[in-house]
């Protein structure tokens, strides 16, 4: 009887070990990024806050209409975040040498803290770069939310039968597939935006500090933030001034949560021998009716044994 | 309940009524073996239903409100804060406390700790009810609730650890219907099921170990995706799952001691004998493994600290706040623990364990909703239809549990065909036994001696 | 012989003329351009190319060092100390009105030859170099003091006629 129930207990635990298994490779190493993968260098010393951008935006995500004319500069007074009606916004910090704009938009890092969180898959980071989210397949959970360093992802809470995760795709569907960049780079008219293979995108960052160090901060924001990011950032004053993050370290958000993922398969395949051996160790002494094992001592069992 | 059991009312706790002759059935069994009228009665007499009766009228029209109009009505949709009340204190805090499940599987069928048994039921009931309500939670929670199997059938993303929460607890909540199950089949009277769960004991309890181990870790580690929006004193990079894992171990044990107490206290007529009689030394047992939980628990969390460096946090506002919750939540109760233990006193150990209690739930609020966000220079104060709804779902989980204790064998013993007869020929025969269909007065039993009506086939009351 | 020495004068005076470098002849120099690369939601742009001249008279401000004349940016003159007039000067010869097409930016990538990586596009070109040069010495800086909007760009916008039905009521609100 009791070996019986070791091996019962044996499969059962096999089975329910089957079930659930985070298949999360240790670490590959680090993701430089698709190839072929794009970016967009941002010069914050170029914007001058028109907010074309966003109206851009607005009509190429056909994004509901604003409350406020995209050319109403009465927004600044105070600071925006990306949400369900604007997947991008520009904020105003004012500095001593007056007043720096900053483009907030998803930065489509290279290893995504969204998409890593997802636990139906919805994020994908495409080959040209862009981290696009299948809302078809959206429970609505909002962990990419509360993952993403940033703060990027909106959540359409106004909806009540289809709320989803909004965020900038990088005019995806409607354009990077297609070979046309995205609709907010297209209209920028001072050229804050420009638009590029990252790769490439970063050695032209590096060579404007160089060209004229007085104008910038020798670093870009986005080069190795996070383990990299698609949109990079050039600024004339430290970034913390402009609202930025210097806090977030080079490591990908996805590097904190490796060290509890590594730890399920050794649960997964230690736990059930272990505890199978100490109930072994720990009920031979019991009583000489070993064929009842454990079963003899409660009272239920006592009954079923006379029925 | 307590009259009408001093009065002689055969209350259901076997599969016989009257000495074995008669079954039950199912009704009678949902109305404990009184009349509706009866039943009815002692339900608007206590005075705990009239405070649940408001709950559910307030409540319940919100929670419909909130499926009907959507997530922006009960919250204040915010994208800084997605997760708010539900999540924070309807999930995060109750799955901790309902760790008792495995644990005292575990103690009683691996360990084979059988002089457990009496309140090794109300563990695992404790248990299955707290998960089942998280998930309750998590459906009023989640953006789009019917699409909650996504995960299990539609769409895989098995790198996040919230897949592996969502499989786990799916798989976990199984294993501990079964385990259950023991108890609801031998209430409803079906031997064989009862056999067929206990051939599988063992099985059980191990998956539910593995099981438990990995998502009370794995809700730790989904704060290990937002690490600078955790306070620092709250967060560890490389603990934060074991802190969420050892400090579920006291929640659990003393949850149970929590709810024995309540239990005994509002129930003492539902207690069997052996509940009853054992119930301060399984306390003062239960107690002994929560002080190891949560001295394991300081230890980690010391360790924590020293490993990152973060005792300067300390000195600052937040630092108040952590030391307060460390010592009123884990301390104190420490400390009370270790000398109401000594000195046997079963009182000052039932007022520790609603202090581990409150540590627990406090820790999870603390992680998941206070000091989430902490450089942010807004709070977010919760919706006040969000509040309305965690209270509601928190009543309901209350009816409950309270609707199961009071009728399957959880604390007390179902008593066996033979106990039945042995019960009603040995024991005291009641005098009085009101069997009209006439509603039963408050007050007035001692007064009706004259309306007794010996029903047909209760003969074994004519021995009197 | 007095109508001789008139012919005379006229005749070299017509040759002192033809000695001056035809470009500083203003034959190849419009007086006014049209800028209608933005046609969609702006109304054409008649810039004023003789105002400018007299303003600025030095080409290479502008046109960097396109037309022949010495270059003062250090990062210009490390090369072009001695670079001679471009075949085309005006500003959509080099700079390209679709920068960030795919085929531009393949090209890009391919000519690896081409020094120039980080050129801006026309759009971004004309703004850069206008705007920055009119904030310094206080020239028409505000979108809407350059170009109309036509009923396009104002949808785009969401202003003017198309501005959300609450913020009609205070159109002061925009413009700069």
């Amino acid at each position: 009887m009791k070996r019986r129930d070791f091996l019962k207990g044996c499969m059962i635990c096999g089975a329910a070990s089957s079930l659930g298994i985070s298949k999360k490779a240790w670490g590959s190493g680090s993701f430089e990024g698709y190839p072929e993968g794009m970016g967009v260098l941002v010069d914050l010393t170029r914007c001058i806050g028109c907010r074309s951008c966003e109206a851009a935006c607005n009509k190429e995500q056909q994004l509901p209409e604003p409350k406020v004319p995209f050319d109403d500069q009465s927004v600044f007074e105070e600071k925006r975040r990306p949400s369900e009606e604007a997947y991008t916004v520009v904020n105003r910090y004012e500095q001593k040498g007056g007043p720096v704009y900053r483009k907030i938009q998803c930065n489509h890092c290279n290893e995504p803290a969204c998409l890593t969180s997802c636990f139906v898959n919805a994020y994908t980071k495409t080959k040209e770069g862009a981290v696009i989210y299948n809302s078809k397949v959206c429970v609505g959970c909002r962990n990419c939310m509360i993952a993403c360093p940033f703060n990027v992802p909106g959540y359409s809470y106004s909806s009540a039968t289809n709320p989803v995760v909004k965020k900038c795709i990088l005019c995806y569907d409607t354009r990077l597939k297609y070979g046309k960049p995205p609709a907010c780079v297209e209209i920028c008219p001072q050229e804050v935006l420009t638009f590029g293979y990252r790769k490439d995108l970063i050695k032209i960052g590096h060579e404007r500090i160089r060209e004229t160090p007085d104008k910038y901060v020798d670093h870009i924001y986005g080069e190795k933030e996070v383990g990299g990011t698609g949109w990079l950032y050039l600024s004339s004053v430290p970034f913390d001034k402009v609202g930025f993050d210097n806090t977030l370290g080079n490591e990908p958000i996805i590097s904190n949560v490796k060290e509890f993922l590594g730890t399920v398969p050794m649960v997964l395949t230690i736990w059930p021998a272990l505890f199978t051996g100490f109930h072994l160790l720990s009920t031979r002494k019991k009583g000489h009716g070993d064929d009842h094992g454990h079963d003899a001592h409660s009272k239920s069992e006592q009954e079923d044994a006379k029925k | 309940m307590k009259a009408y059991k001093a009065n002689g009312v055969e209350i259901v706790d076997s599969l016989y009524k009257d000495g074995g002759k008669k079954k039950w059935n199912l009704m009678e069994k949902l109305l404990l073996g009184l009349t509706p009228r009866q039943y009815i009665a002692q339900a608007l007499r206590n005075p705990f239903n009239w405070i649940l009766a408001v709950i559910f009228a307030i409540g319940i029209p919100i929670i419909l409100g909130r499926f009907f109009f959507g997530l922006g009505w009960v919250t204040h949709s915010s994208n800084d804060y997605p997760w708010g009340m539900f999540l924070g204190f309807g999930l995060f805090a109750m799955v901790p406390l309902s760790s008792s499940g495995f644990q005292l599987g575990t103690t009683c069928e691996v360990f084979g700790r059988h002089d457990f048994e009496p309140i090794e039921r109300l563990g695992l009931l404790n248990g299955l009810l707290g998960y089942l309500f998280a998930v309750i939670y998590l459906m009023v929670d989640l953006g789009q609730p019917w699409r909650l199997p996504y995960p299990m059938v539609v769409s895989f993303g098995p790198a996040a650890v919230l897949f592996l929460v969502a499989w786990h607890v799916a798989t976990y909540l199984s294993v501990q219907v079964a385990e259950v199950s023991v108890a609801f089949f031998e209430w409803i009277g079906f031997p064989m099921g009862k056999r067929g769960v206990r051939k599988i004991t063992l099985g059980l309890t191990v998956a539910g170990i593995i099981l438990s181990t990995l998502h009370q870790g794995a809700l730790g580690a989904l704060f290990t995706y937002a690490p600078g929006k955790v306070h620092p004193l709250w967060y560890s990079a490389s603990f934060q799952w074991l802190h969420f894992f050892v400090s579920s171990l006291p929640g659990g044990l003393c949850m149970v001691i929590a709810v024995s107490t309540i239990a005994r206290k509002t129930m003492a007529w539902r207690c069997g004998q052996e509940f009853n009689d054992n119930l301060d030394k399984l306390t003062i047992a239960l107690a002994k493994g929560a002080s190891m939980g949560l001295a394991t628990y300081l230890t980690i969390k010391l360790i924590g600290m020293a490993h990152d460096n973060k005792w300067e946090y300390l000195a600052t506002g937040w630092g108040q706040w952590y030391m307060f919750e460390i010592f009123f939540g884990v301390i104190l109760p420490l400390g009370l623990f270790a000398y109401a233990i000594r000195n046997k006193m079963v009182g000052l150990v039932r007022l520790s364990a609603f202090l581990t209690v409150f540590g627990v739930v406090l820790n999870r609020v603390n992680t998941a909703m206070i000091t989430f966000n902490w450089k942010l220079a807004e709070r977010e104060i919760p919706h006040w239809r969000e509040a309305i709804i965690s209270v509601t779902i928190f009543a309901i989980y209350i009816t409950v549990y309270r609707f199961i204790l009071y009728r399957l064998p959880i604390l007390y013993s179902w008593k066996t065909a033979d106990e039945t007869v042995e019960a009603t020929e040995g024991a005291r025969v009641p005098k009085k036994v009101i069997l009209d269909e006439e509603p039963v007065p408050v007050g007035t039993y001692r007064t009706r001696e004259e309306r007794i009506i010996p029903a047909a086939g209760f003969s074994s009351l004519e021995k009197n | 012989m007095y109508a001789m020495k008139n012919w005379l004068i006229g005749g070299i005076l017509m040759l002192a003329l033809s000695a001056v470098p035809p470009v500083c002849q203003g034959m190849n120099m419009p007086d006014s351009i049209t800028l209608d690369s933005l046609v969609q939601l702006y109304d054409k742009v008649k810039f004023d190319h003789a105002k400018h001249i007299n303003l600025i008279k030095d080409c290479a401000v502008c046109h960097h060092h396109t037309t022949g004349t010495l270059v003062e940016d250090p990062n210009c003159v490390r090369c072009h100390k001695n670079s001679s007039e471009t075949k085309i000067v005006a500003c959509k010869g080099c700079h390209s009105a679709q920068p960030f097409s795919a085929e531009t930016l393949r090209e890009k990538r391919q000519g690896t030859k081409l020094y120039h990586q980080d050129k801006p596009g026309l759009k971004g070109a004309y703004h850069l170099n206008c705007m920055g040069c009119h904030t310094k010495m206080g020239g028409p800086t505000g979108c809407l003091d350059c170009h109309k909007r036509n009923k396009a760009g104002d949808a785009l916008y969401n202003s003017g006629k198309s501005a959300p039905k609450k913020a009609q009521g205070n159109a002061a609100g925009h413009g700069h």
